[in-house]
């Protein structure tokens, strides 16, 4: 079974995205900010990251330069789950390991399911 | 990393905008979620719920919103204010939405005898945001606390909104300090937040001769509003 790490600082949209990716059989480990993905991240190495950017605490874009600093993180696959994925430039952040953005005004639950398949 | 880069000029519209969305893609989220055959009819309530109490916070904006641009030409009173039991209404308000979300909300402290010279619409909604602020940055079952403080050599009334999460840093502090007196900023000056809800509050505060401030604690913050006292003793 594939482990996936959701960060997303709203708990009622973590619960609506993580049922998504459990119904299709992910083990999914939530964070809610960026210190708690470290933490889940030195445990269980996970597969892939979906990340919400707008994150309390700190940013989404603080835990992708935290990744890219470790050889063993910089490889997990990110898929940005943002608001704002209008104002996000996609070829620089393809640098940081990002496989796709999704947009939360527009995606449907099973949106994140595709793009983690596709990123595995 | 921004598409942006430099900073871009953000209007009270776009900040608005900005805010919006979150919770109007929360509502979109949840809806579909209920078209899920599957789910209980436990489940189904819980989503229904969650997505009355979203609507709930993106209408208390637009309200908001729409009563700080008639601030110049509204009509409203300035009268003595029990705060003690303004809190105390505004905790009942939110109660179920904490609740939901597994915090809960209350007033602190003794019960206060002196009024603020306020106007209750206002500061009820100053302390909505306040508190509705700290909801986000708390942490799983904790309590935020509403506050209230009197300064008699100034003869200033505190109320506070304080929450317990994470620590801001040094740069939100700093980011944060300059929110408190001026427009919205750019969106990636603080990307959770356009700083738009603190603007209003700094308006309905200042169209009452008060002031908005903040309070760094080493496990999360107390945003408050400060008023002058009344004169009258509250017989409550």
């Amino acid at each position: 079974m594939s482990h996936v790490l959701l960060v997303e600082d709203d708990a009622w949209l973590a619960d609506v995205e993580a049922g998504a990716l459990r119904s299709a059989g992910f083990d999914v480990r939530v964070a809610p900010n960026a210190l708690a993905a470290i933490d889940i991240i030195d445990s269980i190495q996970p597969d892939a990251i979906v990340l919400d950017v707008l994150l309390a605490g700190s940013t989404g874009f603080a835990l992708l330069n935290e990744l890219q600093s470790y050889s063993d993180t910089a490889t997990i696959p990110v898929i940005l789950c943002t608001s704002i994925a209008e104002q996000l430039n996609d070829v620089q952040l393809k640098q940081y390991g990002v496989h796709r953005i999704l947009d939360k005004t527009t995606m449907v639950p099973d949106d994140i399911v595709a793009a983690v398949r596709s990123a595995l | 990393m921004n598409g942006s880069e430099g900073s871009f000029e953000v209007t009270p519209l776009i900040a608005a905008a900005h805010e919006l969305k979150a919770p109007l893609a929360l509502v979109r989220q949840l809806a579909l979620r209920l078209g899920d055959d599957s789910l209980s009819p436990a489940e189904r309530q819980q989503l229904l719920d969650r997505t009355v109490l979203t609507s709930e916070r993106a209408l208390r904006l637009t309200s908001d919103l729409t009563r700080a641009a008639r601030l110049d030409s509204a009509m409203f009173q300035l009268e003595p204010i029990n705060p003690d039991q303004l809190c105390r209404d505004v905790v009942s308000e939110l109660q179920p939405l904490f609740q939901a979300y597994g915090r809960s909300v209350a007033v602190k402290g003794r019960r206060h005898p002196l009024l603020l010279v306020a106007n209750r619409d206002l500061l009820r909604r100053i302390l909505l945001g306040f508190s509705d602020n700290a909801l986000h940055y708390s942490l799983p079952g904790t309590a935020v606390h509403l506050q209230i403080q009197a300064f008699k050599k100034t003869g200033v009334i505190r109320v506070g909104v304080r929450d317990f999460g994470p620590a801001l840093s040094s740069d939100m502090w700093r980011s944060l300090q300059k929110k408190l007196n001026t427009a919205p900023q750019a969106i990636h000056a603080r990307p959770e937040s356009s700083g738009l809800g603190l603007y209003i509050a700094h308006q309905f505060a200042d169209a009452m001769n008060g002031k908005i401030g903040a309070v760094r604690h080493k496990d999360g913050a107390t945003f408050y509003v400060e008023l002058q006292a009344s004169n009258q003793l509250s017989f409550l």
